[in-house]
């Protein structure tokens, strides 16, 4: 993995390309201050990262921005070719996302300057994943390619079927992702050369965890599916009782996701037992957060609910208005938010 | 640019077309008289404008295997769409029938309904349907264009994910590139100006995507009550969905939806372009609509409507709506009845209540202004039923 950042930071989505969604952070009171709010000049659709004090986000004027995590201060802005609605990555000095203008760009953390741009022909809404020496990331025309970390040269390229919404997961030998062509595919990281494929009953938007050698992604079909990471076989599925878009971040044992059915569901990896079920909050897009003591949803009318991890009891919900599908940050120091009208949060 | 003043009014019960005046029973409780002024390009009338090439023809295709254990079935609506599309025009074969109306050069709008999430939206089978008939004439993707006011909407309900590839998901809060440019959702040239409560913002502007890009819209509305325009249909979906700042045609109990939603459907971008009009009835709502956060208000005819003629399409939506509501005990949606009046919140949990005096006589003023046909006695009503 990335191996060159700290707790505090939280560098791609669901904080770490372990996946996890989870934190160190053991937040369980209801934030009761503003710190900060900042308003971005157009829609965010993205989520922001962190690291060294700085969050990263990205926005639909373009731009990517750097912000002082404790004073709201834009440091610097990168103008990209078009909107922005990818999630970006950061590896070593470097922060990655995809553009609607096709291109993945990799700029200079501390600066902003732009180092490469990797031009491509759909529109990324993906988080690009960095592993090793290669960053990965699909496009919306269906295009799923490995570039060099450093150049931004193509490794490999692959073409599906069609849309790639779906951030992708790399372990050390697969990378793995969803496709709307409806399958889950685990491709050779190396070379792109298929591994498996794994055909569920419509697309598959959200993005999946891997852990325990389980690939744990839900579908529009309705099913939750932890997949044998090496083959592909059904181990376990679970229906809910609408589609999935919700990413699942897993946490001691415990895989958390929405449903568009309204519902945060909490169940063991191993077996998919349920933990936990909350109650509706009418539909849920977002992605959780999760740790051993708190799991914390964004839901689309506008709240932000906190559960305990354990039992699914609701610790606190904020309710800041305007509709919120972006992952929040959740940190022993704050809990930083972006909503889709456009404006970051930092609450404590 | 075609400018036309509309008044209706509150003392003469009477709706002014410019120089066409008509008689108008006035509402009750009575309301304050209402100018629109309407500033839209001057179009020449298509014989594909409202009411199009089948004025009054309502199809209702009706397959009880259109949900499958909870899912909108692919193939079911596949189905449904071809047999709909055929008995609406009378060809042989679906291809055709979607060739009476689009060229593959055309680019074509569709406008979806978003709202109302999760399960009483425009279903994406309907709109991947809509999308390969379209491309069945030689419509490329990219001449395709999703859109409606609310991009989160559109978002959460997936269809910028879930389309083809190559099909614009445009919601018009948001700015876009087209060819190198950004644009905005609103032409500012292309507005309807009214006060209705006294507001600040007077003008309505109309969507740039109807305005300039579309040469066609597909309108694919869903079958709803609304609380305060009675049903939301064809008209609604156009109407309110093309056109910003609408909300402020309704403030509890009185609405404005009649005439407003009537009028901005005569402006000559929607009247010209929106040809054809399915109706999702897969999932309907009788009660609190559109949003319907109560799914005990949700039932399932397993339905689409079809005609090139919204008014005709809407009153028959009206009659389906109101034969539930009857069905249920619940009142018509032209009750006047002061002691059904609630708030939101009552209305989420009873039938019997509603924040407004609905108003779906914009369907009748949208018929006055030509667009359609509202008499039941003259609506052709076919119905196909897949077995």
């Amino acid at each position: 993995m990335s191996g060159d950042h700290t707790d505090r930071d939280w560098v791609t989505l669901l904080g770490g390309n372990e996946r996890r969604g989870g934190t160190s952070a053991t937040r369980r009171s209801a934030p009761k201050d503003l710190v900060w709010k900042v308003g971005l000049p157009d829609s965010v659709r993205s989520s922001p990262v962190l690291r060294d004090g700085s969050l990263f986000v990205t926005c639909r004027d373009g731009c990517v921005y750097a912000i002082d995590s404790r004073t709201g201060k834009i440091r610097w802005k990168f103008q990209a070719g078009a909107a922005i609605d990818s999630t970006p990555s950061i590896s070593g000095n470097l922060v990655f996302f995809g553009c609607d203008d096709g291109a993945l760009y990799a700029v200079d953390h501390t600066a902003g300057r732009l180092q490469w741009s990797a031009a491509g022909e759909g529109a990324i809404w993906t988080t690009p994943i960095v592993r090793d020496d290669s960053v990965y990331a699909g496009s919306t025309d269906g295009t799923f390619k490995a570039v060099d970390r450093s150049s931004g040269r193509t490794r490999w390229q692959r073409q599906m079927q069609g849309r790639i919404c779906s951030t992708a997961y790399a372990s050390a030998e697969l990378v793995y992702f969803g496709c709307t062509d409806g399958q889950v595919y685990a491709l050779d990281s190396a070379s792109g050369k298929d591994r498996w494929a794994f055909r569920a009953g419509d697309s598959v938007i959200a993005s999946p965890a891997v852990v325990d050698g389980m690939v744990l992604v839900g579908s529009e079909d309705f099913f939750f599916y932890a997949l044998d990471a090496a083959s592909g076989a059904v181990r376990w599925k679970f229906e809910t009782d609408l589609g999935i878009a919700s990413s699942a971040a897993v946490a001691d044992g415990r895989v958390f996701f929405g449903g568009k059915d309204g519902f945060v569901y909490a169940r063991a990896v191993t077996d998919g037992r349920e933990i936990w079920k909350s109650k509706s909050l009418r539909t849920i897009t977002a992605t959780p957060v999760a740790g051993g003591s708190m799991t914390c949803i964004q839901g689309f009318y506008g709240s932000t609910q906190a559960y305990d991890s354990n039992t699914g009891e609701e610790l606190w919900r904020a309710n800041l208005g305007g509709s919120l599908q972006s992952t929040p940050i959740v940190t022993d120091e704050a809990l930083y938010l972006a909503t889709y009208p456009g404006v970051l949060y930092a609450l404590r | 640019m075609d400018r036309r003043t509309f008044v209706f009014g509150a003392t003469l019960g009477t709706l002014n077309l410019g120089s066409t005046r008509l008689r108008w029973s006035q509402p009750d409780p009575p309301r304050k008289s209402l100018k629109i002024d309407v500033r839209a390009p001057e179009m020449p009338l298509s014989p594909l404008g409202m009411p199009g090439l089948f004025p009054g023809r309502v199809v209702e295709v009706v397959h009880p295997g259109a949900i499958v254990r909870r899912r909108v079935s692919q193939p079911a609506v596949r189905v449904m769409l071809e047999a709909g599309m055929k008995a609406l025009t009378g060809e042989t074969l679906a291809e055709n029938a979607w060739r009476r109306l689009f060229t593959a050069d055309d680019v074509v709008a569709i406008k979806v309904n978003p709202s109302g999430v999760p399960q009483t939206t425009t279903s994406i089978p309907l709109v991947r349907e809509v999308v390969q008939a379209l491309n069945g004439v030689g419509v490329p993707n990219k001449h395709i264009i999703v859109y409606d006011r609310n991009s989160n909407q559109l978002e959460v309900n997936g269809y910028h994910a879930l389309l083809p590839a190559g099909v614009r998901v445009v919601g018009l809060d948001q700015r876009w590139a087209v060819g190198g440019e950004t644009r905005g959702g609103y032409d500012p040239a292309v507005f309807c100006e009214m006060d209705c409560f006294g507001e600040l913002e007077t003008r309505s502007y109309l969507a740039s995507v109807v305005s300039t890009e579309a040469t066609k819209i597909v309108n694919l509305p869903c079958l709803k009550e609304h609380n305060a325009s009675g049903v939301t249909g064809c008209l609604k979906n156009l109407a309110y969905g093309s056109f910003n700042n609408v909300a402020r045609t309704h403030v509890d109990p009185k609405t404005y939806t009649d005439p407003v939603i009537a009028v901005m459907c005569s402006a000559a971008p929607v009247r010209s372009k929106a040809v054809l009009n399915i109706m999702d009835g897969i999932r309907a709502v009788y009660h609190s609509g559109p949003f319907a956060w109560n799914p005990d208000f949700v039932w399932e005819p397993q339905t689409l409507l079809l005609g090139t003629d919204p008014v005709a399409v809407d009153r028959i939506e009206l009659e389906i709506v109101e034969q539930k509501r009857r069905e249920v005990g619940a009142p018509s949606v032209w009750d006047r009845n002061p002691d059904h009046l609630g708030t939101s919140a009552d209305m989420q949990q009873s039938f019997m209540k509603s924040p407004f005096y609905r108003e779906p006589g914009h369907i009748k003023t949208a018929s006055a202004l030509g667009l359609g046909t509202w008499e039941l006695d003259k609506i052709d009503r076919r119905v196909v039923r897949i077995a």
